[in-house]
C-alpha cells in the first residue's frame, strides 16, 4: 500500500496534479453513513409456488446457458418437474412482477423444458452419499407420497413405497388425461426417484393386505392416499345405467381401457376433472356438455383449460342443476332447474339459487357425474383425527399417532399437484426431525420461503449456502429503467383439428433458444446474476468480485455509502442500512 | 502565396498551417465560417485533422481537454455567449498546463441580443490563465496562429486568439499566406511533456488539498511570467522567416509625443490614420496597439508611456462599477511606477457601434485639452 505524498517545496512538484502513487492509505470507507450489502431476497413467484422452487435461481442457471445446473437445482425441491411444467395451475406466474411491467414469465413453460432437455441429455439425478439406518414406509404413489419418498432418500433413509394398485403415480396416471401430461414423462420422472433407490411395491392397498402392525420394520409411515372417491350429487337416478363417474371414466380412459359411451354426454360438474372428462370424451370423437350450477367466473377449473376445452367444441351450459336423472326412449333424462347468482357463500363465490318453476329438460347418452372427489377413510388407522373430510396435521404433516404423517389430497382441500408435492416435502422433513429427535417446527421455520407456507429442502440440506432474507421483493423495489419491454413466449401449440383426433399433448415444448430468450426476461428478484450494473457505477470502485457465496462484496473500506449501487441495482439483491456507529 | 481572405479564413489557413490534429467546436455567429471552412476541408478529406462534433461549447473544450491531455495539438473556435458557456472548462484548460489554441471572435454579450463586435466576451475571461492575444488585421490573425502554438506549447499555458466581429471576421483583405514546409520550419510538431500511454495508466487532475493546491497555482503563475520572454523570441523568429512581426506592444507616432493613445483590435487601424494626421497638423501625439492582453505588458507599456503626461486608453468593453479594462489594467500596472501620467479612460464601440476617425480625434483632443479626466468613465459616442 502506497503511502501518502508530500512534497515541501513547489519545484518538486509536477507541473499539472498527476496521480504519483494510489490513494489506498485513504480509507474513505471512514466516512460512509449508510452501509450497501448484498443480500438474496424472495422473489414472489418463489412464495406462491406451493411446491417451494427455487424458480429465480434455475431461471438465472438457463439464462446462463446452464440447461443442466437449471435441472439441478429444480430437482432440488420438486422430482416432478416435468409434471409440474405441464400440468401445474402455477400461481407463481399471477404473482410473477414483471406481469406488473408486461407479461409474467412463462414459469411453468421453462421448467418444461428444463425437465425435457435434462431427459434428452440422459441426465440422472445423482444419489446422495451417506445412509440412515432408520426405514420409512410410504403409502401411496401419488405426487405427496412420491415426494415424500424422494426427500427423504436423499435425506439418507430407507423407504418403501406402497401403493394399492397395479400402477404408480397416483391420480397423476389415473386422473390427468395425456394430453395434459404424457404417460411417458409420467413414467421418467417416477423411474428417476426409484433410480435413487426408493422402493415402489405395487398392489398392496392399506388395510387389505397392509396393516399398520405390518409395517413395526418402519420407524416412521407417511400416507398419502388420496381422494379417489367420487362425490354424488344426491339425487334420484345416479346410480342407474349410463351414468358415470367421472374419476372412474378418466380413470377407465387414461388406463387405455376400451369404454363404452354414448355419442353425447352431458357432463356435471365445473371443475377440473370435469374439463377434463369432457376434452376427453371429444378426444374419443363424442359431443361433450357441461352443466355447471354456477357461472364462468365461479368456475373452480383452471382458466386456460377452460379456454382449450371450449376451443375444442365442448359446450358448457351455466347456472343450470340437474335434481334427477330419469330416462327416455333410451336417452338420459336429465331434468334441471335454471338458477341465479345470490349472497356470496363461505367459499367467497356466489352461490347458486333455483329459479323456482324453471324446470326444463337435457337428453344425452351418457351422464358423467364430476362433482369432486373424498377421501376413502375405512382403512385409516385408528387415533387419527378427521375435520370436514380430511384428515387433520399439525403444520409438518405429523397425525395425532405417533410416527404416522399424512399428506396430499388427504389432508387438504386444496387438490393440487403442486400442493401435494410440497406436502410430501414437508413430512419428509418432519420424518427426518422425528427420527433425529430435532424440534422440525423450528426447522421448518428456518427454511420457510418467504413467510411459507413452503420450505426449501436445499436450505435444509445446505445450510451454509448464502442466506435469503424473507422479503418479498416487490415491484416497486425493482428498477425498472434497466429492462424493455418483451413479449412473454408461448410454446407451440397443436391446431385443433389435431388436438381433438388424439390423445398426443396439446402444447410442445419451447426450443433451447425461445426457453433462453424467455429465461432471459426473468427479473431475478432480489436475486443477485452478476449483471455489474453496481459494479459499473460505483463511484469509489468499490464493488469487489470475489470467490465466495456471494461473488460480488462491497469493500468497505472504500465505499463512502452513496447508495448509488442501492438504487442503480435493477433488481432489489442489495440493500441499504445505517451504518451502526 | 498573397491572397484576398476574410479574417475567419485566415484562422482557418492558420490552423491548416499549424497542422492540428483535432478540432471540436459547436458554431455561433460571427465565428461560424471558420469551422465550416475546417470541417469542409476534413469531410473532403483535403486535411487530416480529426473533428469531434458536440453539442456545446463547454463539450467542446471539454473534449479537447482530453484530446490535449492525450498530447495532441488541438484546436477550437468560439464566440460571445459560446465563449460564456465554455468559462468552466477555460479554467480547467489551463489548469491542467494544456497548450490548447482557442480563436475568439469578438462579440458582444446579450442581453440585449446583439451579434456585433465588443470585447466583453474575451475579457470576462481573463481571469481563466489563458493567453490572450488581440489581432489588428487578417495577416496578423494567421500569423498569430502560428505564434500562439508555439508559446502555448513552450510555456504550457492556452491561447486565445482574438480578432473584431464582422470588421475582420467578414472582411476580405490581402493576406500572405506562407507555405507548409516554411510554417513547418516555424511551427515544429507537437511534443507533450508528459505523454499518455496506455500500459502505463493514470489520472490527472485529481483532487489536490490544501497542503498543495497553492503551489500549483504558484508554478501556472512562474509559466506565465515565463510568457513575455518567449513570446519575443517567437516573435523574433517569425519576423526573421517572413518579415512581419507584431511585439506585445506596438508604438506608432510621434517619438516625444506628450498625449499617448492606447487601443487594442482593429481600432488601431483607425486610429493609425488620425494619428497621422493629427501629426501632420502639428499635434504632439503618438499611439501604442497592445495585442497581448494577458499576461499584461505592463512593462513594454511603462517603457513608452513613462515620458508622456497623458495617456487615453480606448476601450471597445465595459466593466459595469468600474470602466474600461485596459484602462483599468493600465492604472494599476502604473500605481507602483515613479512617473503616472494621467489616464483618460475612454468607454467606445460597445455592441458593434463604429469607433470613427471623429471619434478617435474627439477622444485625443479631450485628453490635451484636459488637465486630468473629468469622469472616471469617458463615454465616447454615446447618446446621452
Amino acid at each position: 500500500m502506497a503511502k501518502q505524498i508530500h512534497f515541501n517545496k513547489a519545484s518538486e512538484m509536477p507541473d499539472v496534479s498527476t496521480s504519483l502513487g494510489d490513494m489506498d492509505w485513504n480509507k474513505t470507507g471512514a466516512w460512509r453513513t449508510q452501509r450497501p450489502f448484498y443480500e438474496d431476497k424472495t422473489p414472489p413467484c418463489s412464495v406462491a409456488c406451493p411446491v417451494g422452487n427455487d424458480i429465480a435461481g434455475f431461471i438465472q442457471k438457463i439464462a446462463q446457458g446452464d440447461v443442466e445446473g437449471a435441472w439441478n437445482l429444480v430437482k432440488e425441491e420438486n422430482p416432478f418437474p416435468g409434471v409440474c411444467g405441464r400440468v401445474c395451475f402455477h400461481p407463481c406466474e399471477s404473482k410473477c412482477n414483471r406481469g406488473r411491467y408486461d407479461e409474467p414469465i412463462s414459469i411453468h413453460g421453462l421448467e418444461r423444458f428444463v425437465s425435457d432437455f435434462a431427459s434428452s441429455l440422459g441426465r440422472k439425478i445423482k444419489k446422495g452419499s451417506g445412509a440412515r439406518k432408520e426405514k420409512v414406509a410410504v403409502i401411496g404413489s401419488g405426487p405427496a407420497g412420491l415426494s415424500c419418498a424422494y426427500h427423504l432418500t436423499r435425506l439418507h433413509y430407507e423407504v418403501t413405497v406402497f401403493e394399492s394398485s397395479s400402477f404408480t403415480g397416483g391420480m397423476l396416471r389415473i386422473g390427468i388425461p395425456s394430453y395434459r401430461l404424457p404417460k411417458e414423462v409420467l413414467d421418467r420422472e417416477i423411474s428417476e426417484i426409484e433410480t435413487l433407490g426408493v422402493e415402489i411395491r405395487t398392489g398392496i392397498p392399506l388395510g387389505e393386505d397392509l396393516g399398520l402392525d405390518d409395517l413395526r420394520d418402519y420407524q416412521a409411515v407417511f400416507i398419502a392416499t388420496g381422494a379417489h372417491r367420487s362425490r354424488g350429487l344426491h339425487i334420484p337416478g345416479e346410480k342407474g345405467r349410463a351414468v358415470l363417474s367421472g374419476l372412474d371414466l378418466l380413470r377407465q380412459i387414461n388406463l387405455g381401457k376400451h369404454v363404452r359411451l354414448g355419442d353425447k354426454i352431458a357432463i356435471i360438474g365445473g371443475g377440473n376433472t370435469a374439463i377434463d372428462v369432457a376434452r376427453s370424451v371429444i378426444r374419443l370423437g363424442k359431443r361433450a356438455t357441461l352443466l355447471y350450477r354456477r357461472s364462468r367466473e365461479e368456475m373452480p377449473a383452471f382458466e386456460d383449460e377452460v379456454m382449450e376445452a371450449l376451443e375444442e367444441g365442448v359446450k358448457i351450459r351455466y347456472l343450470v342443476n340437474p335434481i334427477r336423472i330419469g330416462q327416455i326412449d333410451g336417452l338420459k333424462r336429465l331434468e334441471c332447474l335454471r338458477m341465479e347468482l345470490g349472497e356470496k357463500d363461505e367459499s367467497g363465490r356466489r352461490r347458486p339459487v333455483p329459479i323456482a318453476g324453471s324446470n326444463f329438460f337435457i337428453e344425452a347418452d351418457s351422464v358423467v357425474i364430476a362433482a369432486g372427489e373424498e377421501i376413502e377413510v375405512s382403512f385409516l388407522p385408528r387415533g387419527m383425527e378427521r375435520r370436514d373430510g380430511l384428515v387433520l396435521t399439525e403444520r409438518d404433516g405429523s397425525t395425532g399417532v405417533k410416527g404416522i404423517f399424512a399428506g396430499g389430497d388427504l389432508t387438504s382441500s386444496q387438490r393440487t399437484v403442486a400442493h401435494a408435492i410440497g406436502s410430501g416435502k414437508k413430512a419428509a422433513l418432519a420424518i427426518d426431525c422425528y427420527l433425529r429427535g430435532k424440534d422440525s417446527e423450528e426447522a421448518i421455520r428456518q427454511i420457510l420461503i418467504g413467510e411459507g407456507p413452503a420450505i426449501s429442502i436445499f436450505r435444509y440440506l445446505h445450510p451454509d449456502e448464502r442466506p435469503r432474507s424473507p422479503h418479498v421483493v416487490t415491484f416497486e423495489e425493482l428498477n425498472m429503467d434497466y429492462f424493455e419491454p418483451s413479449k412473454r413466449r408461448r410454446e407451440p401449440r397443436n391446431p385443433i383439428k389435431k388436438r381433438i383426433r388424439g390423445f398426443g399433448e396439446v402444447t410442445s415444448t419451447f426450443p433451447e433458444g425461445i426457453a433462453l430468450e424467455e429465461a432471459e426476461r426473468c427479473f431475478s428478484c432480489g436475486r443477485c446474476n452478476e449483471c455489474e450494473n453496481c459494479y459499473v457505477f460505483c463511484p469509489d470502485a468499490s464493488i469487489l468480485k470475489r470467490e465466495g457465496i456471494f461473488s460480488r462484496q462491497v469493500d468497505y473500506d472504500f465505499c463512502k455509502g452513496c447508495g448509488i449501487c442501492f438504487f442503480e441495482c435493477p433488481r432489489g439483491a442489495i440493500s441499504l442500512q445505517e451504518e451502526a456507529r | 502565396m498573397r491572397r484576398v481572405i476574410t479574417g475567419n479564413q485566415a484562422v482557418a489557413y492558420g490552423v491548416i498551417l499549424s497542422r492540428v490534429d483535432v478540432i471540436s467546436a459547436y458554431p455561433i455567429t460571427p465565428q461560424t465560417t471558420i469551422v465550416e471552412e475546417l470541417s469542409e476541408l476534413i469531410g473532403s478529406g483535403r486535411l487530416n485533422t480529426r473533428f469531434l462534433k458536440v453539442e456545446s461549447e463547454h463539450s467542446a473544450m471539454a473534449a479537447l481537454i482530453g484530446a490535449s491531455t492525450g498530447g495532441v495539438r488541438c484546436f477550437t473556435a468560439t464566440s460571445s455567449q459560446g465563449l460564456a458557456y465554455m468559462h468552466e472548462m477555460l479554467h480547467w484548460a489551463s489548469g491542467a498546463r494544456l497548450p490548447i489554441v482557442l480563436v475568439n471572435v469578438n462579440r458582444a454579450l446579450a442581453p440585449p441580443w446583439n451579434i456585433w463586435s465588443d470585447q466583453s466576451d474575451s475579457l470576462s475571461q481573463r481571469d481563466t490563465g489563458w493567453i490572450q492575444l488581440y489581432c489588428e488585421n487578417n495577416q496578423e490573425v494567421l500569423d498569430t496562429i502560428l505564434q500562439a502554438y508555439r508559446i502555448a506549447e513552450a510555456v504550457r499555458l492556452p491561447v486565445m486568439v482574438v480578432l473584431d466581429a464582422y470588421v475582420l471576421s467578414h472582411t476580405s483583405e490581402p493576406v500572405e499566406i506562407p507555405t507548409m514546409e516554411e510554417a513547418d520550419s516555424f511551427l515544429p510538431p507537437y511534443r507533450p511533456e508528459h505523454p499518455l500511454h496506455t500500459g502505463q495508466p493514470e489520472a490527472f487532475s485529481m483532487i489536490a488539498t490544501p497542503e498543495h493546491f497553492m503551489e500549483f497555482r504558484y508554478k501556472m503563475q512562474k509559466a506565465m511570467e515565463q510568457v513575455p520572454a518567449i513570446a519575443k523570441t517567437v516573435d523574433e523568429e517569425f519576423r526573421s522567416r517572413f518579415g512581419r512581426g507584431y511585439g506585445s506592444i506596438e508604438r506608432y507616432g510621434e517619438g516625444e509625443a506628450e498625449v499617448l493613445l492606447i487601443t487594442s483590435g482593429t481600432v488601431t487601424s483607425t486610429s493609425r490614420i488620425v494619428i497621422q494626421r493629427l501629426m501632420e497638423r502639428g499635434v504632439s501625439v503618438a499611439g501604442i496597439k497592445v495585442k497581448r492582453f494577458r499576461p499584461f505588458p505592463s512593462e513594454e507599456i511603462y517603457e513608452e508611456i513613462r515620458g508622456a503626461k497623458k495617456v487615453a486608453v480606448i476601450d471597445r468593453n465595459l466593466s459595469a462599477g468600474v470602466g474600461g479594462i485596459f484602462a483599468q489594467e493600465l492604472r494599476a500596472s502604473l500605481y507602483s511606477k515613479e512617473e503616472r501620467p494621467q489616464v483618460f479612460g475612454f468607454v467606445s464601440g460597445l455592441g458593434g457601434r463604429d469607433i470613427t476617425p471623429e471619434l478617435i480625434e474627439e477622444a485625443i483632443r479631450c485628453t490635451i485639452e484636459h488637465h486630468r479626466p473629468e469622469e472616471e468613465i469617458l463615454w465616447l459616442g454615446l447618446k446621452r
